[in-house]
């Protein structure tokens, strides 16, 4: 299968008072067709930044974006009301984004209409059966998101976001604001919907235990930079790059049994307005060196398995 | 379960809000016991009540609405239930403290750091000059990693990690022998929440600080906890060692949600959920408040109290069908 979505170099700043926020600065990769592709990093590293900008909700300051072999970097509004159609976002709060004063048959007829595709019966029987499609039960159509549990209201999101038949979908945090028990239905929902549907995920997570159940490529984004993307099992089994190495070391796991090395991570994540060029996570890299401030390139270290580090070859003993 | 000497004892404690005329029965009958220097995690999903069995040892339960219907809590060997809230505001921050899980919504903006902390010193020591409470307020904070130069600073100036720990210094500030946290690192990135739980693991070893961690990830209970209670539904419905509970989860649901977790180390394609909803705490099913979602419930899960019934020594478990599901394996 061949690539779906092609980001190249692409960069987001915002203007803001202080100066110029750097929240994605020059980032590339490839999402191939039915593939589900994660990216992780801390709060404030991007990861929803890139995701807004890639379905454009967002305007791109560079760099260039491909999606089904067509560069769709810069549209009018007419062209890019077409992409909305296999473009499309399943959002963190099922809280907040659903209308508190729609009923669920509403709602989820918001977009139906909107396309001006669907109409009388049509508009009805499609409604029940995206309902059916992300099981939510039929005597619900009539309630408002207030009576509905956090899972049954993300369900109305991805059902939403499943209307008109996208292609892909950017899933922003789906799961974070759901308990463990919900968080694995809704996962399981998403699962089965890319098979049944043919979906290419882009899975936006905070949530390494989560990203790596779910997805078959990773992308490590810290403080805008991508500094690590390969498969989700080589990620695990051969982290390369220091920073995916603390952050993997930081997670709690639930074996009570293993040994722990953790490696400590001094200071906290700076800023990201007008950064200085070279490696961000140099003022807290164990191996930084006088190197590191100069700009890094994405580098293929081992076959598939690409890092932004310029010690990476030396740190892991590769030649 | 175990003698009276323990350092902190939950006997039967009931807990009650009343809301639009119905009664939500958010802690029914919960019982643990901690010693100092050990830790305990109550681990459930939202709603479950860890929240409010925290508030109700502290008595500070939202008035009106929320009762404390029943049940003791000793402290030392007193019970905490029976002291009038004049000598319970003596112990709450001295004896007792707690860290809450929004560090943006638990400090003062208009307050710098080191005054709110010498604030706590200078009302629980009133003998202390305004300028020593400072200094021992500058102490704590050096202690939780927030340097001398910084401490004048207001909250917003801070990263939640930084407000975390703030809050934490806060709450060691008068060395309480009981710490309750309530999800303190839910709200941080999981570097931060490394530092944090490895600076709350020394510190309470520096202490010797008996401690109740509320969490809803079995991960951080792997990490801080000796003891685990789990709660469902108002309910300890597991209570054991850490080892215990990981090693032989005894109690369908907490077995299920090891089944629900993705693991890190593990390859399994399908989460196995566990189907349908928690009970509605102010209609609680007849039985045992699991049975509804329950792959295992017969008839005699569906009526009358539920016991708790040992699955090892000092191991319990409130299910009658313990000995019925092993057979099913």
């Amino acid at each position: 299968m061949g690539a779906l979505l092609e980001v190249q170099h692409l960069k987001k700043y915002f203007n803001s008072p202080k100066g110029k926020v750097h929240a994605v600065d020059d980032v590339s990769f490839v999402i191939e067709q039915g593939k589900t592709m994660g990216v992780v990093g801390e709060s404030g590293c991007g990861k929803s930044t890139l995701g807004r900008t890639i379905i454009h909700l967002q305007d791109s300051t560079d760099g260039k974006i491909i999606f089904d072999g067509k560069d769709v970097t810069n549209l009018d509004k007419k062209a890019l009301n077409t992409l909305r159609d296999d473009m499309q976002i399943i959002f963190q709060d099922p809280y907040s984004s659903l209308n508190p004063r729609m009923t669920i048959r509403q709602t989820i007829q918001e977009p139906l209409k909107l396309s001006g595709k669907f109409e009388g019966d049509k508009l009805e029987e499609e409604t029940e059966r995206l309902m059916k499609l992300v099981g939510i039960e039929e005597r619900l159509a009539l309630s408002y998101p207030r009576e509905l549990d956090g899972g049954r209201r993300q369900r109305v999101g991805i059902a939403r976001a499943l209307a008109l038949h996208p292609k892909f979908i950017v899933c922003d945090e789906p799961v974070s604001a759901l308990d463990v028990s919900i968080q694995a239905q809704v996962l399981n929902l998403l699962m089965d919907l890319q098979e049944s549907e043919g979906l290419t995920y882009m899975f936006i997570t905070h949530d390494m235990s989560v990203v790596k159940h779910i997805s078959d490529n990773i992308c490590v984004m810290y403080l805008g930079q991508l500094v690590e993307t390969c498969e989700s099992d080589e990620l695990f089994e051969n982290t390369l790059h220091p920073y995916s190495k603390t952050l993997l070391s930081a997670i709690p796991t639930i074996d009570i049994h293993a040994k722990k090395k953790r490696i400590p991570l001094k200071g906290e994540i700076v800023s990201p307005i007008d950064p200085k060029p070279g490696c961000r996570f140099a003022a807290r890299c164990p191996y930084a060196i006088e190197g590191c401030h100069a700009p890094q390139q994405l580098e293929e270290v081992l076959p598939g398995h690409f890092v932004s580090c310029c010690r990476v070859r030396e740190i892991n003993h590769l030649e | 379960m175990k003698d009276k000497n323990e350092f902190l004892q939950v006997k039967d404690l009931v807990v009650e809000y009343t809301s639009e005329g119905k009664i939500v029965h958010a802690v029914n009958k919960v019982s643990f016991s901690l010693e100092r220097g050990r830790t305990i995690g109550l681990v459930g999903e939202t709603g479950a009540g860890k929240t409010s069995i925290a508030k109700a040892i502290l008595r500070i339960l939202p008035e009106p609405g929320g009762k404390i219907v029943g049940g003791e809590v000793f402290l030392d060997g007193e019970d905490i239930l029976k002291i009038k809230e004049k000598g319970m505001r003596k112990l709450r921050g001295r004896k007792i403290s707690m860290i809450f899980q929004d560090p943006m919504t638990a400090l003062n903006p208009v307050k710098r750091v080191v005054d709110q902390i010498a604030e706590v010193v200078r009302t629980h020591n009133s003998k202390m000059s305004a300028v020593e409470a400072t200094a021992e307020a500058i102490k704590m904070l050096e202690k939780v990693g927030i340097a001398e130069n910084r401490v004048r600073e207001y909250p917003h100036q801070f990263s939640g990690g930084m407000k975390q720990r703030v809050v934490i210094a806060m709450a060691l500030a008068c060395n309480p022998d009981l710490l309750l946290a309530d999800e303190p690192t839910t709200a941080l990135d999981v570097t931060i929440q490394a530092q944090v739980l490895e600076m709350i693991n020394e510190l309470k070893k520096d202490f010797n600080t008996a401690m109740i961690m509320i969490t809803h990830d079995l991960g951080v209970v792997a990490e801080v906890c000796d003891d685990v209670a789990v709660v469902y539904a108002g309910e300890v419905i597991e209570y054991g060692t850490k080892e215990d509970v990981f090693d032989h989860p005894a109690h369908p649901y907490t077995k299920g949600l090891f089944g629900a977790i993705p693991d890190l180390n593990s390859h399994v394609k399908r989460l196995s959920p566990i189907e349908g909803l928690p009970p509605d705490p102010s209609d609680l099913p007849e039985g045992c408040n699991f049975s509804p979602r329950c792959p295992y419930a017969t008839d005699e899960c569906r009526r009358g109290e539920i016991n708790a019934v040992e699955a090892a020594p000092g191991h319990t478990c409130r299910c009658c069908n313990i000995k019925a599901q092993e057979v099913q394996k």
